[in-house]
């Protein structure tokens, strides 16, 4: 026994490449048995424009981790309108894992998250509301600062202006220091609130 | 009168999309200068009249000979033998032991070495494996090395090394597996035939669907290069390629953790490597 020199077939060699299955196929794939197989069938899916519903909806049964994994890889690859739309809904799922994948895979489309931020800092479930600010947390945006302003100018509720507060902590500078304020005579009452605000403050005064 | 040869933020802006499409290389702002004097050097070695012209050449050129030389000049080679070395150890005293224990056959022990660079890692894996594995005499092992770069993987199979690459090579080695030739090192034939040198594209699913049943990945400092949603594609490519209950090594500042949840990670005295996890029966 020794080192023994390998082969790979050169990638021209004939293999069904992913792309050449079809749509039902895939669809198939999907719904067997063994995790493996809806694994690829998940990962291949990115090769048909209008996958992302079927891979959203395939979400809320799949129970192996490893393929949830690849359905949200390759939503996020797919990062179309449909996608970021099927995503923004996992995020009032009961299912937790659902909704940490969903906010994972948002965080991973900046540019395209950004666009339904605003539709989502304006959903009528709170916990949406907080769940889009911990997107905010590690979002790379420029508008992640005034987002959060809007937020503690106008939401209705404690939790949600509680947890814009503690992101403007990290991310706020002396621009945010009025709303900051203003949030503060809002909740009067609410020890935590004047907390948070007290605290964002001294850090924004800081540098 | 303008340089024919200077970019824009416009043009670097459109540049680095295609080049992240073809590649899942993305350059960040910090990265400008390293871009432009590459895009330049190209643009006069084509004697493209100026941006527009040359990546007119590169989107649309049947053969893809530009962007592959692109690519390669792109592309980051700095490595040396022995590089990291506790993965080596780690490779040898408790990677090795548990895939043998649980083999149930007599099929090689394949090794995948992503990216290959110049060929520093593969042959150092040889030699670690002729030189410190007893079980090499029981066992066959494939090492196949990869890379985007074809040049690289050119100068890989050559051999031939600089005194600054070698210098972790302990001397008995180096007197066993090279012979000296004026200022560098030529490493013999037989490990040069040991290894198999392959082009492949991590962000080209396609080029990577060939490559099956690896046991072990070494796939060390390259995702550092790689944007979030390109190093997702990446782990899935490895979990595809790896058997179940093989590992995969990444460098010391990467985590696969931070990555993708879909590979266990494995604690060993000598380090943290990930695991593809072994399906319950």
């Amino acid at each position: 026994m020794a080192l023994k020199r390998s082969h790979v077939p050169q990638s021209a060699e004939p293999e069904p490449a992913p792309q050449l299955v079809s749509l039902p196929e895939l669809i198939e794939q999907l719904a067997h048995a063994d995790a493996g197989e809806r694994r690829l069938a998940a990962l291949a899916l990115l090769n048909h424009q209008q996958a992302a519903p079927l891979l959203i909806e395939h979400l809320k049964s799949e129970p192996s981790a490893v393929v949830r994994e690849a359905v949200f890889t390759t939503l996020a690859r797919l990062g179309d309108p449909a996608a970021l739309t099927g995503l923004a809904r996992c995020l009032s799922s009961e299912d937790a894992n659902l909704r940490n994948g969903a906010i994972e895979t948002l965080k991973l489309l900046p540019e395209q998250t950004a666009t339904i931020i605003p539709r989502l800092l304006a959903d009528s479930n709170s916990d949406v509301r907080i769940l889009t600010i911990s997107i905010l947390e590690s979002l790379r945006h420029p508008f992640v600062e005034q987002w959060l302003v809007d937020v503690i100018e106008s939401d209705p509720h404690l939790n949600v202006c509680g947890a814009a507060l503690d992101l403007l902590v990290e991310v706020g500078g002396p621009e945010s220091l009025g709303s900051i304020q203003r949030v503060k005579q809002r909740f009067i009452a609410e020890p935590y609130i004047q907390f948070a605000a007290d605290l964002a403050m001294k850090r924004i005064k800081q540098g | 009168m303008s340089d024919p040869t200077a970019i824009t933020d416009a043009e670097f802006q459109k540049f680095r999309e295609f080049f992240y499409r073809k590649t899942g290389i993305s350059f960040d702002d910090s990265k400008r200068y390293f871009v432009d004097r590459r895009l330049a050097d190209r643009i006069k070695a084509t004697l493209s009249d100026d941006f527009r012209s040359y990546f007119m050449l590169l989107r649309f050129q049947a053969s893809g000979e530009e962007c592959q030389l692109l690519t390669n000049e792109m592309t980051v080679n700095e490595t040396y033998f022995f590089r990291e070395d506790h993965h080596f150890d780690c490779l040898i005293q408790s990677i090795l032991p548990a895939i043998v224990k649980r083999k149930s056959n007599k099929d090689p022990i394949r090794i995948w070495c992503m990216p290959s660079s110049s060929g520093e890692e593969p042959y150092s894996i040889a030699m670690c494996l002729l030189e410190r594995w007893a079980g090499i005499h029981d066992w066959d092992v494939e090492i196949i090395a990869s890379d985007i770069d074809t040049g690289i993987l050119k100068r890989a199979r050559a051999g031939l090394f600089s005194e600054r690459s070698v210098r972790n090579v302990p001397p008995h080695m180096l007197r066993k597996y090279f012979t000296k030739s004026g200022h560098e090192f030529q490493i013999c034939e037989d490990l040069r035939e040991a290894v198999e040198f392959t082009r492949a594209n991590l962000a080209d699913p396609a080029d990577t669907q060939n490559y099956k049943e690896f046991d072990v990945i070494f796939c060390r400092n390259l995702l550092i290069y790689f944007d979030d949603i390109s190093r997702r594609t990446a782990a899935d490519i490895f979990f595809n390629a790896l058997n179940p209950g093989g590992f995969i090594l990444l460098g010391h500042s990467e985590s696969m953790s931070r990555i993708s949840p879909i590979f266990s990670v494995r604690r060993f005295p000598e380090g943290i490597v990930y695991q593809k996890p072994v399906p319950i029966p």
